[in-house]
């Protein structure tokens, strides 16, 4: 019935099976090569120390000598979260703000594809600390997750206004000082004019005439 | 960043009386780290409910204060008591610095923002050329655009101290931030006119 000469449709079909082997087997080698490379990539960010400092608190082993370990109470383990957070908004400010210009950078060819590779890769880690972070607050406070960052923007954005207002004010006595010069040297300047006879060179005439306006400024 | 599945545990331990983290390392990053810990432990402490509440809804009693310490210093500057003008005015920066971190930043910065403008005016008055610059100045950083006064009495002050390369360039960028205000531009005329006599 079928008058299929099945001899002369081995070849084909060998052909194809070797075609498809081989490409299967590329595309999962690749593949596989990929992500062992991704995962060999040297991380973008240092070691998170405020990860670090909130995950040893939580599993914190008990002390040589005691049998129970003194319990984290949990104010200071929302506190670490806290101080979590606002090193994650830390990063991904940075995060955001590298990404148009590297992106950039690739399009012209002045950086390799590796850097790009390990800034997808930061990228895609932040997104997981994102998360794990929320679930952390959900788990801490009820309803925390919503607004922990929240909180940690604002108080990142407030360190840095205060470290910025402490460097103006720490301007103040060095001012002081080189004003309060100033002023003893317009001041003696002055004097010694007054002390000298009064010739008539154009020089003494502008000294004068600017201590004078000085002097007058100080004392207002 | 390392994997995510794992962290590297540290040497911490606490203090069970005082509940303060303390390390045994020498590392002076986990130091600091630690300091700032306990520090925001602390504040979160004096906190009725267990966590900073979200920065939005925004506690009036503080806002009310300040206010009216900066009405009563405005007042106090009117009749001409500059000293009690500024002691005013500390007493509200004081206030409003010592809001808690997790409120919203933008309302602190604009309440920072008039009283050291209106500080830098009273010790101008008084011709404490230094102090008005350096309350002039942080008025700027808290609030650099719409805050043509400030950029006009750090101007003034420079110029009243003779230094008037300075003065120029701020007046410059003051004007680049406010676009041609006129006070900040007959400010800068006044410079150039004290360049050409000196």
């Amino acid at each position: 019935m079928f008058g299929v000469n099945w001899w002369g449709l081995v070849l084909p079909f060998c052909y194809i099976s070797v075609l498809l082997g081989s490409l299967i087997t590329f595309a999962s080698m690749y593949r596989k090569r990929k992500a062992a490379k991704s995962a060999n990539l040297a991380p973008w960010f240092p070691p998170h120390l405020q990860r670090n400092i909130y995950l040893s608190l939580l599993h914190m082993e008990p002390e040589e000598g005691k049998e129970k370990t003194v319990a984290v109470p949990d104010s200071i383990l929302r506190a670490a979260l806290l101080r979590r957070a606002q090193e994650d908004i830390f990063r991904i400010i940075q995060i955001r703000s590298a990404k148009q210009a590297c992106s950039t950078l690739l399009q012209r060819g002045s950086i390799g594809d590796d850097l790009w590779q390990r800034f997808l890769r930061a990228e895609k880690e932040m997104e997981e600390e994102l998360r794990d972070v929320v679930m952390e607050a959900n788990a801490l406070s009820p309803n925390w997750g919503q607004h922990i960052f929240q909180s940690a923007n604002e108080i990142a954005a407030r360190s840095m206004f205060t470290t910025r207002l402490d460097e103006i004010q720490a301007q103040l006595e060095p001012e002081k000082e080189w004003w309060e010069k100033r002023r003893a040297s317009i001041q003696s300047e002055f004097m010694k004019e007054l002390d000298t006879p009064a010739s008539s060179t154009g020089d003494e005439d502008a000294v004068m005439v600017e201590s004078n306006k000085s002097k007058k400024k100080a004392k207002k | 960043m390392e994997d995510s599945e794992t962290f590297t545990q540290l040497p911490i331990c606490m203090d069970p009386t005082s509940k303060a983290i303390t390390t045994s390392s020498s590392s002076r990053a986990l130091q600091e780290e630690l300091a700032a810990l306990n520090n925001l432990h602390k504040s979160l402490l004096q906190l009725e409910s267990p966590v900073p509440p979200p920065p939005i809804p925004v506690n009036q009693k503080r806002s009310a204060n300040i206010t009216k310490l900066r009405e009563s210093g405005n007042a106090e500057f009117r009749k001409g008591k500059h000293a009690e003008a500024i002691k005013l005015y500390a007493l509200g920066l004081q206030m409003a610095l010592g809001r808690p971190h997790w409120e919203p930043s933008g309302l602190v910065r604009d309440e920072v923002a008039g009283l050291y403008a209106n500080r830098a005016q009273a010790h101008m008055a008084m011709s404490n050329w230094v102090e008005g610059l350096v309350d002039a100045e942080a008025s700027v950083e808290a609030k650099k655009v719409g805050n043509a006064k400030a950029w006009w009495r750090k101007g003034r002050c420079l110029m009243e101290m003779g230094r008037l390369e300075e003065a120029k360039e701020w007046v410059g960028r003051g004007l680049e931030m406010e676009g041609n205000e006129a006070d900040l531009v007959g400010l800068l005329k006044d410079i150039e006119e004290k360049e050409k006599k000196a």
